[in-house]
This record gives C-alpha cells, sequence and structure tokens, in this order.
C-alpha cells in the first residue's frame, strides 16, 4: 500500500515536471529524470528563479497563463508534496496579484489559484472559524496553580477569533478579495516549516511593497550589517510589477540617474489597504521569519525590513491593534540585538578547582 | 581526610590561578595530566589519577573528560567519555537502587543508602551532559539530544520514587537543571520540532526541581517557540492533565498561558524582569485582536519596570484598539501633558484620530492635530501627512457644529486645505482619497467628489463597500439615479450577502426616488428574505455569529431599518394597515425610536389626525431632542395654528438648521414662514437656498458612511 501511494505521488510528481519543463523558458534536462520530482520542484533554484520571473511578467496572471493553469492543476492534484510547491510561490502570486488590482488588468489565472487555496482551506476547515481561548490566571493550569480555585471555574473564558468561519466562494468578489488572500496566506502560516527560504524571503519584500512606506528610519544604528540599500534593492526588484513603472524604469535607466522622487514613487506603486483581514496572517508569518527556530540571517534582514516598512504604515493610518503588533515585533528585534541575553545558561561553570 | 593530604592541598590552594584536580580530600596539578593527554596517552593519565586522587576507573574517567572539555578541547573529551560505558554504569546504578530501596527501613539508614549513589550518579551523570555538550559543540545535534535525553531518562528512572528527604546533592541537581534545559534547545538546533517541543513540555511539566530563574527561561524559549515556529504539534497529552485546569488547546493558547504565568512571576518578584516577555505578549494578544486583556496584563505591571508614560502609551493603544475611546482618550491626555511626553508625534496622531470621529472633541483634537503636524519633524518626518489627514477630519467635524454659516465655511474649507496638503504628500493613501471625497460631498462640490469617488473604488479595486456607497450617494445626488442604480448592483455583485443590507437599503431608496414603488417593495421584500436567512443560520448562537463575520454590526442587514423603511414606503403610497403592520414590526425590535414615531407621526398627519401626528413628533423630540425631521414638522404643523405660532417656528427651525444646516425641507419651511409674513426677500433666498439644496440632495445623508 505504501509503495503503491509511494509510486501513485512519484508519477504526479514526474507529471507535473513534465508539464513545467513545458512552460519554462529552459528547462534543467538533468531534472526530468530526477529521483525525487516534488522535492526538485520545491527546491531546485533554477527552476524557482525561472517560474518568479514569469510570475513577475507584466501579462502572468491573465486566464489563460499557462503558468496559472500548472499551478492550479498542480495544487489540485491533491498530493500535499505537490500543494507545498504551488504555495512556495503563493507570496509571489499574492505579491504580484495585490499590486496589479488597480490597474485593471486581467488577473483570472491568479484568482483560480489563489480560490484554489481558499476552497482547500475552507474544506480542511469545514468552513469553521479558527478560535482561541485567552487565558485567565483565576483559573488554574498545567503550568500554574490558582490560590482562587475551583470556584472560578464557571467564568467564561475569552474566545478570540482568530480568522473568522469561512463560505465557499466560486469568483473573487472585490469585497471578498483579502480575505480570500489572506486565508490563502493562512494555509501558507500552516505550512511555513517546509516553506524553502527563498519564498519567504519574497513574502517579506512584497511586505514592503504593500505596506508602501520607508521604515528604514526606524532602523537602529547599532542592528549590525549596513543594509540601507535593501529598500531600494526591493524596488529595484519589484519594478517589474506593473506596466506603468517598468515604462518608469527604462526612462530612469537611459537618464542613468535616478531622482529621489522617482524612486519613491517607485515603492508607492504597489501599496494596498491592508485591512486587518490580510494585515492579520501577514503579521503571523512575519513573526516566524523573524524569531522562528531556524535562523538565517538573510531572511532576519528581510523580515526585519519588512517589519519596519508596515510599522510605518500602522503609523500613517493610526491602526492602533498594527502598531502594537509590528511595534512589538521591532522592540524584540532591537532586544535581540544587545548581546546582553547571550549567556549560554547550560555551560559547566568553569572552575579551577576541578572535583566529581 | 589525612593530615599529609591537607597539609598538601593548603599548599595548592597557595598557587592561586593554577588549575587542580580534587578528589577524595586530595589535590592535583591539572598540568601533570594534561601532559599526558597531550600526547594522547589517555590511559597513562587515567592511571595517573587514580593513584594520585585514589580513585575509580570510571570516576577518573569523567573526571578527566572534564578536564578536557574544560580545556576546549571537545575531541578529546569524546575520545575519553567513549572510553567508559556510561549506558552500563547507569543501569549498574539503577539497579542497585532498585534492590535497595525496598529494604528500606528507617530514615536514617536510608539517607545513608542513597547518599553514595547520589555522588556516583552524579558523576555519571555529569560525564553523559558532558558528552551531550561536546558533541554539540562539534554540530553532532541529534546525537548529542540523544545524549542529553539519555541523562533525563536515566534521572527518572533512578529516581522514579523521588528522592528521599534529603537534600539533593547540588552537583546532580545542577546536571539535571543544565540537561533539561538543553534538551528542547538541541532537538530546535536539530531542526527536530516535534521532539522540541515534547521536550519542552517534559521539562516544565514533570518536577525537576528547577529553580525559578532556570524555570523561566525554559519557559520563555517555549513560549516563543510556541508562537513563531509555525508547528502546531497538538495539546498537552492528557496524562499530564489536572482535573478542572484549564488545559491549552492549541500553540497560541499554550504561549499565551506561559508569557502570562511569567509576567505574573516577574511582578511577585520570583523571576528578573525580562523585557522581551511583555513585547512577546503585546504581538501574541495583538494579533488575536485581544487588546483589552492585554491592558489588564499591562496594568498588573509593578511600577518602576516600565516608564509611566510607556505605560499609558501602551495602555492608550490597547484600549483604542479595542474601542475604549475614553479610556484611552484620558491616557493620552496624561501622556501629552507639558512634563511628560508631550511632543510624542504618535501620541498626538492617535488623540487627534479618536478626537476627530466626535463633534464635542473635534476641538480638542484640531489641538494634537496641529501639534502633530509641526512636530512631524527627524524620524517621524513621513508622520507630516497623517498630521495634516487629522487635522482636515477634525475640522470637517469642527464645521458640523459651528454657530454661524460664515464659520462654518470657513472650517469646511479650510479642512479640504488640510486634506488637499496631505494628500500631495500622500497621493496613494486610499483612506485620504475616500475623506476628501466625503469632504467634497458634504460641500456640495459633486464633481470633486465623484472625481475622488471613482479614485478610491479604482485605487481599492472596489474591495472597499463604502467606496461603492460613496459613489451611488454622489450620482444620486446628482440626480444621476440610473448610474447610481448601476453601480449598487456593481456593489451587489461583488459582496457576499451579508454585506448588501446597506447596498440594498440604497437602492430601495433609488427606486424610490425614481417612482418605481413597486420595484421598491421587492426590494425591502428581498432583504427582509436575507434577514430570516441570516438569523436561521446565526441568530440561535451568538458566538458562531461573532466568528462567522469579520464585518462591523452595521455592515449587516438591519432588521429594524428594513421594517421602517418599508413602513415609510407604504405610508407613503397611503396603505395604511401594510404601513402599521411594518411599524408594529419595527417596534417589536426597537422600542422607543425617534424614527418609528416619526413616520407614525406622518402617517396620522397624511389621514388628518393632527393632534396625534403633533403628538408623536414631540415625542420623538423627548426621545432624542436633535431628530431634526420632527422639528421640521412640528413647525410645518405650528405654521398652519395661526399667527401667535410663528416665533416658535422659526426658533424650531432655525434650531433645525443649526443642525443640519443642508436641510432642504427646514429651508423650505422657512421660506413659507417669511412668505405668509410678507419678507418676499428673505422668502425668495430661503426657497433658492432650498432649491440649490434640493439639486445636490444625496438619499441618504454623506455623513452616514463616515
Amino acid at each position: 500500500m505504501a509503495h503503491i501511494s509511494w509510486s501513485d505521488s512519484f508519477s504526479q510528481g514526474q507529471e507535473a515536471m513534465k508539464a513545467l519543463s513545458e512552460i519554462l523558458p529552459s528547462f534543467p534536462s538533468s531534472l526530468l529524470s530526477s529521483e525525487d520530482p516534488s522535492h526538485n520542484l520545491l527546491n531546485n533554484p533554477e527552476i524557482s528563479s525561472q517560474i518568479t520571473q514569469l510570475l513577475r511578467k507584466p501579462d502572468s496572471g491573465a486566464g489563460d497563463n499557462s503558468l496559472c493553469r500548472w499551478l492550479y492543476d498542480t495544487f489540485q492534484c491533491a498530493k500535499p508534496d505537490l500543494q507545498l510547491v504551488v504555495l512556495k510561490f503563493l507570496p509571489h502570486i499574492a505579491g504580484v496579484y495585490l499590486s496589479r488590482v488597480p490597474l485593471r488588468k486581467p488577473l483570472a489565472g491568479f484568482e483560480a489559484v489563489l480560490l484554489a487555496l481558499y476552497s482547500h482551506e475552507t474544506a480542511f476547515r469545514n468552513g469553521q472559524a479558527v478560535t482561541v481561548n485567552i487565558p485567565d490566571l483565576c483559573h488554574s493550569s498545567v503550568y500554574h496553580e490558582s490560590k482562587a480555585g475551583a470556584k472560578n471555574n464557571a467564568t467564561e473564558l475569552n474566545l478570540a477569533v482568530i480568522s473568522p468561519g469561512l463560505e465557499p466562494y466560486g469568483t473573487v468578489r472585490s469585497t471578498r478579495r483579502a480575505r480570500i488572500v489572506g486565508v490563502a496566506l493562512e494555509l501558507y502560516y500552516s505550512k511555513i516549516g517546509e516553506m524553502p527560504v527563498d519564498s519567504k524571503i519574497a513574502f517579506c519584500e512584497f511586505c514592503v511593497v504593500w505596506a508602501g512606506e520607508d521604515g528604514e528610519v526606524y532602523r537602529e544604528t547599532d542592528e549590525g550589517t549596513d543594509e540601507t540599500n535593501k529598500v531600494e534593492e526591493i524596488k529595484e526588484k519589484m519594478k517589474g510589477l506593473d506596466a506603468d513603472s517598468e515604462v518608469r524604469n527604462d526612462e530612469s535607466s537611459s537618464g542613468s540617474s535616478k531622482g529621489k522622487g522617482e524612486t519613491k514613487e517607485g515603492i508607492s506603486t504597489g501599496r494596498i489597504p491592508l485591512p486587518w483581514e490580510l494585515l492579520q496572517p501577514v503579521l503571523r508569518i512575519l513573526g516566524h521569519c523573524l524569531l522562528g527556530p531556524n535562523k538565517n540571517k538573510e531572511l532576519y534582514e528581510a523580515a526585519c525590513v519588512a517589519c519596519r516598512s508596515l510599522y510605518a504604515r500602522s503609523l500613517h493610518d493610526i491602526n492602533s491593534k498594527a502598531i502594537l503588533a509590528t511595534g512589538s515585533l521591532l522592540k524584540l528585534v532591537k532586544l535581540n540585538s544587545k548581546p546582553m541575553d547571550k549567556v549560554d545558561h547550560t555551560e559547566l561553570t568553569i572552575t579551577d578547582v576541578i572535583t566529581i | 581526610m589525612s593530615g599529609s593530604t591537607l597539609a598538601e592541598s593548603g599548599q595548592l590552594d597557595n598557587d592561586l590561578g593554577v588549575r587542580q584536580l580534587s578528589a577524595n580530600g586530595s589535590r592535583m596539578k591539572t598540568s601533570v595530566v594534561e601532559e599526558k593527554l597531550d600526547e594522547g596517552n589517555i590511559q597513562e593519565a587515567e592511571s595517573a589519577l587514580r593513584e594520585g586522587l585514589s580513585l575509580n576507573f570510571e570516576e577518573a574517567r569523567a573526571l578527566l573528560g572534564r578536564l578536557e572539555y574544560q580545556r576546549g578541547n571537545v575531541e578529546g573529551a569524546l575520545r575519553v567519555f567513549d572510553g567508559i560505558d556510561l549506558q552500563a554504569a547507569i543501569q549498574r546504578m539503577q539497579s542497585s537502587i532498585t534492590e535497595k530501596i525496598p529494604s528500606k527501613k528507617g530514615r536514617s539508614r536510608g539517607e545513608s543508602m542513597h547518599a553514595v549513589p547520589q555522588n556516583a550518579a552524579g558523576l555519571v551523570l555529569e560525564a553523559v551532559y558532558l558528552k551531550a555538550k561536546s558533541l554539540q559543540k562539534l554540530g553532532r545535534l541529534t546525537d548529542a539530544a540523544q545524549e542529553c535525553k539519555s541523562v533525563l531518562d536515566a534521572v527518572e528512572k533512578m529516581f522514579a520514587r523521588g528522592i528521599s528527604d534529603v537534600s539533593v546533592d547540588n552537583k546532580l541537581q545542577e546536571t539535571v537543571s543544565h540537561a533539561v534545559e538543553l534538551l528542547p534547545e538541541l532537538w530546535k538546533l536539530a531542526n527536530c520540532y516535534p521532539e522540541a517541543m515534547s521536550a519542552y513540555r517534559r521539562a516544565l511539566l514533570s518536577r525537576w526541581n528547577l529553580d525559578n530563574e532556570c524555570c523561566s527561561r525554559i519557559q520563555k524559549n517555549f513560549a516563543v517557540f510556541l508562537l513563531y515556529s509555525g508547528v502546531e504539534v497538538g495539546p498537552p497529552s492528557l496524562a499530564v492533565q489536572i482535573d478542572g485546569s484549564y488545559v491549552p488547546r492549541n500553540n497560541m493558547e499554550e504561549a499565551i498561558l506561559l508569557l502570562m504565568v511569567l509576567l505574573r512571576k516577574c511582578c511577585l518578584g520570583h523571576a528578573p524582569w525580562d523585557p522581551s516577555v511583555i513585547e512577546h505578549l503585546t504581538y501574541a494578544l495583538s494579533v488575536c485582536s485581544q487588546t483589552s486583556v492585554l491592558a489588564k496584563e499591562i496594568e498588573e505591571i509593578l511600577p518602576g519596570l516600565l516608564h509611566r508614560t510607556d505605560r499609558w502609551k501602551l495602555l492608550s493603544l490597547c484600549f483604542s484598539a479595542s474601542g475604549q475611546i475614553e479610556n484611552a482618550l484620558n491616557l493620552l491626555r496624561k501622556t501629552l501633558r507639558k512634563h511628560e511626553n508631550a511632543d510624542d508625534t504618535v501620541s498626538l496622531l492617535l488623540a487627534a484620530k479618536m478626537c476627530s470621529s466626535n463633534t464635542f472633541l473635534a476641538a480638542e483634537g484640531l489641538g494634537y492635530a496641529l501639534r502633530a503636524t509641526d512636530n512631524a519633524q527627524g524620524v517621524h518626518k513621513h508622520l507630516e501627512g497623517a498630521g495634516l489627514r487629522v487635522q482636515g477630519l477634525c475640522l470637517g467635524k469642527l464645521a458640523k457644529v459651528s454657530s454661524s454659516d460664515s464659520e462654518r465655511s470657513h472650517l469646511q474649507s479650510e479642512a479640504l486645505k488640510s486634506l488637499d496638503r496631505a494628500f500631495s504628500l500622500e497621493p496613494n493613501n486610499s483612506d485620504l482619497i475616500f475623506e476628501l471625497g466625503v469632504q467634497y460631498a458634504e460641500r456640495r462640490n459633486l464633481s470633486a467628489a465623484l472625481r475622488y469617488a471613482k479614485q478610491y473604488i479604482d485605487i481599492t479595486g472596489g474591495s472597499v463597500l463604502r467606496g461603492w456607497r460613496l459613489l451611488a450617494l454622489v450620482l444620486s445626488a446628482q440626480k444621476r439615479y440610473p448610474e447610481a442604480l448601476v453601480v449598487i448592483d456593481t456593489a451587489l455583485d461583488e459582496t457576499a450577502k451579508w454585506e448588501q443590507g446597506s447596498l440594498l437599503r440604497m437602492k430601495a431608496k433609488l427606486k424610490i426616488s425614481q417612482s418605481l414603488h413597486v420595484d421598491a417593495i421587492e426590494t425591502y421584500r428581498y432583504l427582509l428574505a436575507l434577514v430570516k436567512v441570516q438569523r436561521k443560520s446565526y441568530g440561535t448562537n451568538r458566538i458562531p455569529f461573532q466568528a462567522s463575520s469579520s464585518l462591523a454590526e452595521d455592515d449587516r442587514v438591519n432588521e429594524y431599518e428594513v421594517w421602517h423603511g418599508l413602513a415609510n414606503l407604504y405610508s407613503s403610497l397611503s396603505h395604511w394597515g401594510d404601513a402599521e403592520i411594518c411599524l408594529d414590526k419595527a417596534r417589536a425590535l426597537v422600542k422607543y425610536s425617534a424614527e418609528t414615531l416619526h413616520t407614525e407621526g406622518l402617517m396620522f398627519q397624511r389621514r388628518g389626525q393632527i393632534k396625534e401626528a403633533l403628538a408623536a413628533y414631540v415625542n420623538a423630540l423627548l426621545l432624542e431632542p436633535s431628530y431634526v425631521p420632527c422639528k421640521i414638522l412640528i413647525s410645518s404643523v405650528l405654521a398652519k395654528m395661526g399667527p401667535k405660532m410663528l416665533p416658535h417656528v422659526k426658533t424650531l427651525l432655525t434650531d433645525a438648521l443649526k443642525t443640519e444646516p443642508t436641510n432642504r425641507m427646514a429651508w423650505y419651511q422657512l421660506a413659507l414662514i417669511h412668505k405668509d409674513d410678507g419678507r418676499l426677500a428673505d422668502a425668495a433666498d430661503c426657497f433658492q437656498a432650498a432649491a440649490m439644496l434640493e439639486e445636490s440632495d444625496p438619499i441618504e445623508s454623506f455623513s452616514s458612511i463616515l
């Protein structure tokens, strides 16, 4: 049984790879005979960069786009390891999609993929809301005892809705767009441990684009390596997102020198409304990128930039909840950069006299 | 201890800074052993130790291993440890303990029996622990974790019945505490997250006699892991659950619980203050939208740990995020006092924004906004636009309560000026575009309002309901009803059905404006069907209703408004019976309402029951003293009662116009009064005002969508 399902998944992986090889401009042929196609699709940097380049093309999200078709089909095959491959590109799909909405371009291809992710999550949760019982220290818990004792058990705990219930949608209605993307990001978050680092970095870069604010003024001077050009780099990278900025890019490169205002505009294209249903999953993913157990310097720095950007944005919006969340992340970054907490408490005390 | 060794040790003690090995009361310099070790002669080093310090094989090895480890030669340490079969030693010790325990009779015998194994156990376990540490330093993390785990397994087996009431050997306790703290970190470094999770729980849920600081560190590390790892493993097993105690069901709950416990410990002085705890908790609770709980936690922090202005600022953010505007504002007022943190741009912006939603606070808010704009320098330079924006909002709100026409018009143009300046700084700020649209609409500059309304829909991609409503309202004010209907229909296509209430209500009103009463009734019927479904699917249970919808209360279909609207419609068609039924339904939902009384009065009036009508209007005003429509209606009734009523009529109308300067009915009534009095020029002015306003009258007031 196990063997059958393995070969099944293997052949589906191969199929997906073959289909992809017909879409990508130059598919590394050695991979076609790969032992573990799903793994290669997820982790091969060559494939990854070709896909992301295609996704950033000006006409990438149309309904007849073959890459979107491939992403949709690959996700719908319901093989978990192939679904991870699609999820890996969610930052790009969501990022390009949301930034392109105001341009009234055909985006049905992206929407199909996003709806597939949305309905997968809806089915998985059975449409139910995700809730959290906020603990109350008056009740004894496994981690502490309370003097108040059992008599308080009758009082209800605070119920927090982390993600409201889901209804099935067949199309992306514009007022539900943020929710659909938000739920897709919730799905991404639930698999974030399996996501490759480059996907998370891309996510952080899109956060900067969405926020549309340069938060580098909030960078602590003692925060390690110089990354002043980080935001500029991201702006540069994102230039291809929409046709307008592409034109601007051409102009500026022909003029060789870029005015300050021009680049500022560059980051502003792509600024999107950030309602809580979108911002909340974004903040959870960002928290992971910043403080998750797997330390990767490049990711950490990208997450710091994103966090500062979103902090600046929440100040602009005077959004208290977002100020609290992004502000606390920034303070944690600051606390992290101080060496005082670097003592290893599991180390033996070194003594001059060694005894048994 | 014999005299000779004492003397020897005394001599050695004098050489401070010389590293020594000590056991059984003897000491020797490390240099002797180290030389042999450096030559690779572990056995010679070992025998030197056994002779010099009268140790057995395992003790000597353990000591050697420790020496190598301390010297930083972890590979050497590993070689030494590999020479002893630690597992066998552990097993030997376990069996000796399990044999001896049943024979234990008296307390004193038990003590003496355990003293030895504890000491020996301490030695062996430390050796295993150091092996784990050495492996960790060599990057062999999984092996390290396995060794570390075996320390804990051994301790659990050896002391399955607990350690008798003798105090625990210091060294043994130290090793155990170290191993408990190290194990989850090792699994984490080895990317074995489920193992890390259970190691954390094992550390915190079994009794290891950890000191408070160590326990707090583990709790914090676990909370951080739960919050940010993104790995959901499931709740603690049933085995550890105590009756009636709270068991977290998922990562978020467990993390918040641990952070709260930690914070409580800090506040009680059981653990040193760690500023990161409150930051993690802030992140967790704000992501869960539970900022009122966060406020309670912050209030518990002892004075001195958090500067008071920081505390006030944090609390005000919490309160404003949970809608407790008054509390938030009171705290900000304290923060923004002269000698506190008067120039804090963020606090100023927050205070101004909250004030801008209340006409009575707008003046205060304007002060904050001006200060915020002035202070938007340096780091906060980029917030200048935000300052100008709240300035504009406060001015706009102030304009609504101004006592004179000229002042109002001045404030309105100042508001627009501020918003325009903000817009030039932040041309992509969608909220700002919307506010400009509303502000222009209220000034009845409909073409500008239309431009911004369209721009808002473009920039948000039509994703925000209020954008569609603003556009439809502006179009309705321009009397472009068919286009407004197209907008509403498009918006209906773009919304899920629970959010369609306000749109459908507008649609019905648009139909009425076009005298398509049958269509309007049809729309109301559809709304009622929606209400029914909504009640069926959510009404019985409060929680799923909350959970099902992220919408604000007013976005859902409001049943009262539907019945009331329908009553108005039937009454305008003189279908008195139907109108009565609808009014009854509305009254059943909201017992005392000026609007219901207004409709009731109108019905009486239309049927010629003037006294009853007047009573209804007056009652409405008693409920809501500033309810303008009834003031106008009363004045129209009184005006027909003869000239002696005229002063009252005039007072009522000027009163109405103060509250709603753009109410065309009030101007019209005033015109009629002037005409009856023979002041024709005044009458003409008022008629003209009424006519102009009518030309730009929206189907619902513009401020209804703010």
